[in-house]
């Protein structure tokens, strides 16, 4: 009979859970879900304490009563018979009734909680159109005419009001940090509020998608830059405004108090709306924008970009070269190369539209330039990486459903090589245009 | 072993039941043959699925890694669930079903012995149609609960899903005619004074686990209906277009869903207190109440299905429901647990291979209940869900719970199948390897859930905080890859070189210990006639059971002249010399089982645009079925 | 005893004293309800939830401007729906025929032609198919198909569902009254019979719940 071993083993098991439990404390965990930077983490993370403090009582105490059951109880030479007990009804009732005492002092706090957290949103606080695409994400500011993609600029200190939909399949809306998540369902409207404290003005948080939606499901990240409530209101105002260089921009430009009425509609809650119309209405106010070199290392994206022999070839001695306003003919009218037009599926405000944002399929590129990300949060948006995704965005990104443009690349969804498309001259064009939008 | 391997074994001798040969096994009809055939067919199934996950480690070891693509790794996990779920764990639970369900309760094979293989070679075919896709990189890919709308044809345009779809129909065939063929088993087939509160407690937890079969299946039946309808002839039961509602998806899919959590767990519970009680020397402790919490368990089993779907926004009340619900399954898990201790508390302990993975899952379903408290706390557990921290959790609970009980099944009930023990050396590594690789692997997985890393990634980015973790458990799970290897050796090095079992290998105290190993393919020469819960120590050693309420079996039960009270026999004769009637061998069920796959498999020509070869198939399928199941209802059984 | 059980009339030791087939039966059913709880729900749920008519109780004016009538047919389906009924009936005279094959009040009465009861039910259920077959066709002229809407996909699967119910169980009558007049159906072939009538009144029942549920409850 071999010798039961658990004795030698335990404290070495103890010692590496109590290590890792101490690698969670001490290093730096960006993601973490135990933050009190919000109320609704506040909540949670006074329910969670409350079950971890049960749960590790109960754990400890079976385990412990295990370990030493099996060890007083081993047969021994000379050790005592087995005593033949078949029951002992006091005993059950007792290991019944004591874990039920201690899920009633779980239930009512949770019930409680899914109350608070489930509530009405307060009054005043910002709304924001939360829409799930495959795979990227589209935030809506209703009251300030704002629609963006992927980053997320919410003022510190004020309720925010998630709006929850999305136009296709399902995914969920996740930013650890700040609050639990809530699924984006189909044909359903969810809701999710949270008040990011005032202290937390100038930083930057991940977001996910933790609902699986398909191929690129890993690949659906945004960022939420938590500003203050004048950076919002600058940020706001400029994002509300028409596309630098677009007809529409330029016609705006002479009339700055119709624009300014425009994006605060009567409805809109008042600070917000106030601030918007207060501030100075020149439309070459560039708008507060998160300074890129502020954001934290785990908020950049790091995803490498294919190479080897996956490498999306680009001549980039050509993107200095690049001309806005050439990239800008390109956008609106690319009939020409028997491709439809960037706009049949993006908005670009104020200039010509195909579609509207209700229908449109991908980002809104009204103020691309003034985005950090690329691609649902995969990759950083420099002029290098916005060109290679330009020519072949399914091979940047699995399942894209931004086509192949470039001409000659393989398209991996559509299993085909491009005969016609752009050249690399003509992207720069486009890569010079895009990111003159700020 | 020194003690028991003394006894001379008796499974050396040859009759019916030890016939080999291919023709043997596609024909036969016996219970044992089929619970072996299940045995080895989910084994296989079980490393294909432990392929799958190693593959799915070695890519998540390190940050931005591309081993395989983004669509395979979404198959690899899509097929990971779906083959340890259907493949694995439930016809490994299937194996001791047909097994031990007739030894232990003294019968001589199952209510319905061709429905039994009917089952087997459907649940075989079928996961043949389900896994052979990932050959060719187009298994399903739509996770193992196939959320629609990305299921419907609008978003997964390929056959992947449509393999899923048909697979888990067949594989539902499978599970419900053996459903059927166990309750009426249970209930009808019964030894004269084997009541029900006799009855071993593997075969209790079994009978729950059938009736949750026959209430859980359906509902996903018709899920599945709706989204093959969709799929091949145009409903609109998910078409986003026409106002469909994913959360009837959702629904339809946990009301099975959860209950499918306790039938994979609870033959694991029925398992461990058949091992528990054998090496502490001791009966059950609470075997009344062992029996009202398997019950309760699978009871409140079907009330608790919203709590995978905290998320989903069903509105305060219902999410308060529904936590509340989740919190009660609690109460008779945590009795069982305390059950167990109390079983081994006061015993003479022996810590044989069976008895580590016992104590082993004692230890580690604990840390899986846990956590599963801290699920039903709905607000936390939107912190909690999608996240790594579910995953760890059910592992725990399914690796940690159904694997280690199944594991000590196979150690304890070896030397019944095979007349042979398996070795308790490798035995040991097997259960340490297992042990430390099973914490390494999922313990960190509590971490990098909670430090924000979502489930179903492909990759993630580097500084997240989630490196160590992923790096931790894919080591952990090099170890698992090693003690399954361990365990392979020595389950294919014993069935041959293994030390002789005797009848009753290791001091149990129930019917199936009583017979041969292996068992004649008649079981019993003689049925025998049951007084306690525990009649081969009412044999061997009074002193253990005299504290039992004892009776005769009620005079109206017996109607069989033949039965005698149990003995244990020391040698056998065949069925012929015996005069007992066995079923004829048949190939029936089997072309049964070949016609429905055939009949879903041509309905696949359908998404190639061949509508005239998809009918042709399919009719052709449907016709194999009724001429099969014709000859099958029209021949004796015996 | 070890003789008697060579032979084909041996009959096997039962715990419940009852024949296997009578308890898997009873399972089945049991599973069967499940089924159908599933597609009742769908098609509750999905109740008002169609974008597009036509719908069950309402009329709808397409936005071509289009009228379709509401499409359930009470008056119809109630006939289909005593017609069903009766078969139940008819099937309680069947089993009793066979059961008490022999006995007085039995013997050359028509009460004791099992026959002529069992023929009965079947025809039963196939003019109650025959009026299902009916109904189909006449929706799908209205413009009602399993394609157009919520309503449509769940209706059709739900009927459809019980309608195929229904077909088997009328295969399986016709199959007893083939053995009838083969050899006869003696009170030892009762299970057989009663295993079909256990079958057969339960398809009734799911067809009484379909019928509130789905056209009465407006």
């Amino acid at each position: 009979m071999s010798f039961f071993r658990l004795r030698r083993f335990a404290p070495a098991l103890i010692v590496a859970a109590a290590a890792l439990t101490l690698a969670a404390c001490g290093d730096q965990y960006p993601n973490s879900t135990f933050t009190h930077f919000t109320d609704n983490n506040r909540i949670i993370g006074a329910l969670w304490d409350r079950l971890v403090f049960f749960g590790t009582i109960v754990f400890v105490f079976v385990e412990a009563l295990l370990i030493f059951t099996i060890i007083k109880f081993r047969k021994r030479p000379g050790g005592a018979p087995a005593r033949q007990i078949h029951g002992n009804a006091a005993l059950e009732i007792t290991w019944t009734v004591i874990p039920a005492l201690i899920l009633v002092m779980i239930a009512v706090p949770t019930v409680r909680a899914i109350y608070k957290t489930q509530a009405k949103a307060p009054d005043g606080s910002l709304k924001v159109e939360v829409i799930g695409h495959q795979w990227w994400w589209e935030f809506r500011y209703p009251e300030l005419g704002v629609v963006t993609a992927n980053e997320l600029y919410l003022p510190a200190g004020r309720t925010v009001n998630f709006q929850l939909n999305t136009r296709d399949v399902l995914h969920s809306f996740w930013t650890p940090q700040l609050g639990g998540k809530r699924d984006l369902i189909t044909n359903r409207t969810n809701w999710l509020w949270y008040t990011p404290d005032s202290s937390l003005a100038g930083q930057v948080f991940n977001g996910f998608c933790v609902e699986y939606c398909g191929s690129s499901h890993a690949n659906m990240r945004f960022r939420v830059y938590t500003v203050t409530a004048d950076q919002f209101a600058s940020w706001a105002k400029h994002q509300a405004a028409d596309a630098a260089g677009s007809p529409a921009a330029a016609a705006t430009a002479s009339v700055p108090v119709a624009a300014a009425s425009v994006a605060a509609k009567p409805a809109a809650p008042v600070v917000a709306a106030a601030n918007v119309t207060a501030a100075p209405a020149a439309v070459e106010d560039p708008g507060y924008v998160f300074p890129a070199d502020k954001m934290p290392a785990h908020t950049v994206p790091a995803t490498p970009l294919p190479s080897g022999d996956r490498a999306i070839a680009f001549d980039e001695s050509v993107l200095a070269q690049g001309s806005a306003t050439a990239g800008r003919e390109l956008i609106t009218n690319m009939a020409n190369l028997g491709k439809a037009p960037c706009l049949t599926c993006h908005v670009v405000k104020g200039e010509m539209a195909m579609v509207n944002n209700d229908n449109a399929r991908g980002p809104n590129l009204t103020h691309f330039g003034s985005r950090h990300t690329l691609g649902g949060g995969l990759f950083k948006s420099d002029a290098p990486t916005l060109a290679r995704w330009i020519k072949n965005a399914p091979h940047m990104k699995p399942g894209s459903i931004m086509p192949t443009l470039g001409a000659g690349e393989f398209n991996p969804v559509t299993k085909q090589k491009m005969a016609s498309g752009l050249d690399d001259r003509q992207i720069a064009d486009i890569v010079a245009y895009l990111m003159s939008l700020k | 072993m020194a003690t028991t391997a003394a006894i001379p074994a008796t499974g050396a001798a040859h009759d019916a039941s030890s016939e080999s040969g291919l023709w043997s096994w596609i024909a036969t009809v016996d219970h044992k043959r089929i619970g072996t055939l299940y045995l080895f067919t989910a084994l296989f199934f079980f490393l294909f699925g432990g392929l799958e996950a190693f593959l799915i480690r070695l890519q998540l070891a390190q940050p931005n890694q591309h081993l395989v693509s983004a669509e395979f790794y979404n198959q690899l996990f899509t097929m990971h669930g779906t083959t340890m779920v259907f493949l694995a764990v439930m016809p490994l639970s299937a194996a001791f079903f047909n097994y031990l369900i007739p030894l232990q309760i003294g019968a001589r094979d199952v209510a319905f012995p061709r429905l039994n293989a009917f089952s087997y070679w459907v649940y075989l075919l079928g996961g043949i149609f389900i896994t052979v896709p990932i050959f060719f990189q187009v298994a399903p890919n739509g996770g193992w609960f196939g959320y629609a709308p990305l299921t419907t044809i609008q978003f997964s345009g390929g056959m992947n899903i449509d393999f899923w779809v048909m697979g888990l129909q067949i594989l539902g065939i499978s599970s419900l005619a053996a459903a059927f063929n166990f309750i009426t088993t249970i209930i009808n087939m019964r030894a004269p004074g084997m009541t029900l509160m006799r009855m071993p407690m593997f075969t209790w937890m079994s009978f729950i686990v059938q009736f949750l079969l026959v209430l859980a299946f359906p509902p996903i039946t018709i899920a599945l209906v709706f989204l093959l309808f969709d799929r091949f002839f145009g409903t609109q039961f998910y078409a986003i277009a026409a106002g469909a509602d994913p959360l009837l998806w959702q629904h339809l899919f946990w009301v099975f869903g959860h209950p499918e959590v306790y039938i994979l767990i609870l033959p694991a519970f029925g398992l461990v207190s058949e091992i528990l009680p054998t090496f502490s020397k001791k009966p059950l402790f609470g075997y009344h109440v062992m029996v009202y919490s398997g019950i309760m368990i699978g009871f409140l089993g079907f009330g608790v299905w919203a709590h995978h779907m905290f998320a989903v926004g069903l509105g305060a009340t219902a999410d308060a429901i529904f936590a509340m619900a989740t919190m009660l399954i609690a109460i008779p898990t945590g009795v069982k647990i305390f059950n167990w201790i109390a079983t081994i508390w006061g015993g003479e302990v022996t810590f044989t291979t069976p008895m580590k993975f016992a104590i082993g899952l004692v230890a580690l379903f604990t840390i899986g209940g846990i956590s599963g408290v801290m699920h039903s706390s709905a607000p936390a557990d939107t912190q909690q869900t999608d996240t790594y921290f579910v995953v760890a959790h059910f592992h725990y609970v399914l690796f940690g719970g159904s694997i280690m009980g199944i594991f000590g099944g196979i150690y304890h009930y070896f030397p019944k199948m095979f007349g042979r023990y398996m070795s308790e050396k490798l035995g040991t590594w097997h259960f340490w390897l297992n042990f430390v690789g099973m914490n390494l692997t999922f313990f960190p997985m509590h971490f990098s859930g909670l430090l924000g890393m979502p489930r179903r990634i492909y990759t993630y980015d580097a500084g997240q905080g989630w490196e160590k973790f992923n790096l931790a458990s894919t080591i952990g799970t090099a170890l698992l890859v090693i003690a399954t290897l361990v365990f392979v050796i020595n389950f294919l090095k014993s069935r041959k070189g293994g030390a002789p079992a005797p009848n009753d290998a290791w001091g149990a105290g129930t019917l199936e210990w009583s017979i041969p190993s292996p068992p004649p393919d008649y079981n019993f020469a003689e049925i025998p006639v049951v007084t306690s819960r525990y009649p081969l120590w009412d044999l061997k050693h009074p002193e253990m059971t005299a504290d039992l309420a004892h009776s005769g079996p009620d005079a109206m039960t017996i109607t069989d002249a033949h039965a005698t009270p149990v003995h244990e026999e020391t040698g056998h004769k065949t069925a012929a010399e015996l005069g007992i009637p066995m079923p004829f061998p048949t190939v029936k069920p089997l072309f049964t089982a070949l016609g429905i796959v055939i009949m879903f498999g041509g309905l696949l020509f359908m998404h190639l645009d061949k509508f005239a070869l998809a009918m042709t198939i399919t009719l052709g399928g449907a016709t194999l079925l009724v001429g099969s199941l014709y000859a099958w209802l029209t021949s004796p059984l015996e | 005893m070890a003789t008697a059980e060579h032979t084909h009339e041996h009959v096997h030791y039962t715990a419940t004293g009852l024949d296997n087939r009578k308890i898997a039966i009873w399972a089945f059913i049991g599973s069967e309800c499940m089924l159908f709880a599933s597609l009742i729900s769908t098609y509750l749920i999905y109740k008002g939830r169609s974008i597009v008519g036509p719908f069950p109780h309402e009329a709808w004016t397409s936005p071509a401007g289009q009228v379709f009538k509401p499409i359930l047919n009470i008056p119809v389906t109630s006939v289909s729906t005593f017609v069903l009924l009766m078969s139940s009936l008819a099937m309680v005279l069947a089993l009793a025929a066979v059961e008490n094959r022999g006995k007085p009040g039995y013997v050359g009465t028509a009460l004791g032609n099992s026959k002529l009861w069992l023929a009965t039910t079947a025809a039963l259920g196939a003019t109650f198919l025959g009026f299902q077959a009916f109904e189909f066709t006449s929706f799908v002229h209205e413009g009602l198909t399993i394609r157009t809407n919520l309503f449509g996909s769940s209706f059709f699967t739900l009927t459809g569902f019980h309608g195929a119910h229904v077909t088997v169980g009328v295969l399986w009558l016709m199959t007893l009254l083939f053995i009838d007049f083969k050899r006869g159906l003696t009170p030892k072939d009762s299970l057989i019979v009663d295993i079909c009538a256990l079958y057969w009144h339960f398809v009734d029942v799911v067809w009484i719940a379909i019928f509130t549920l789905v056209y009465l409850i407006k």
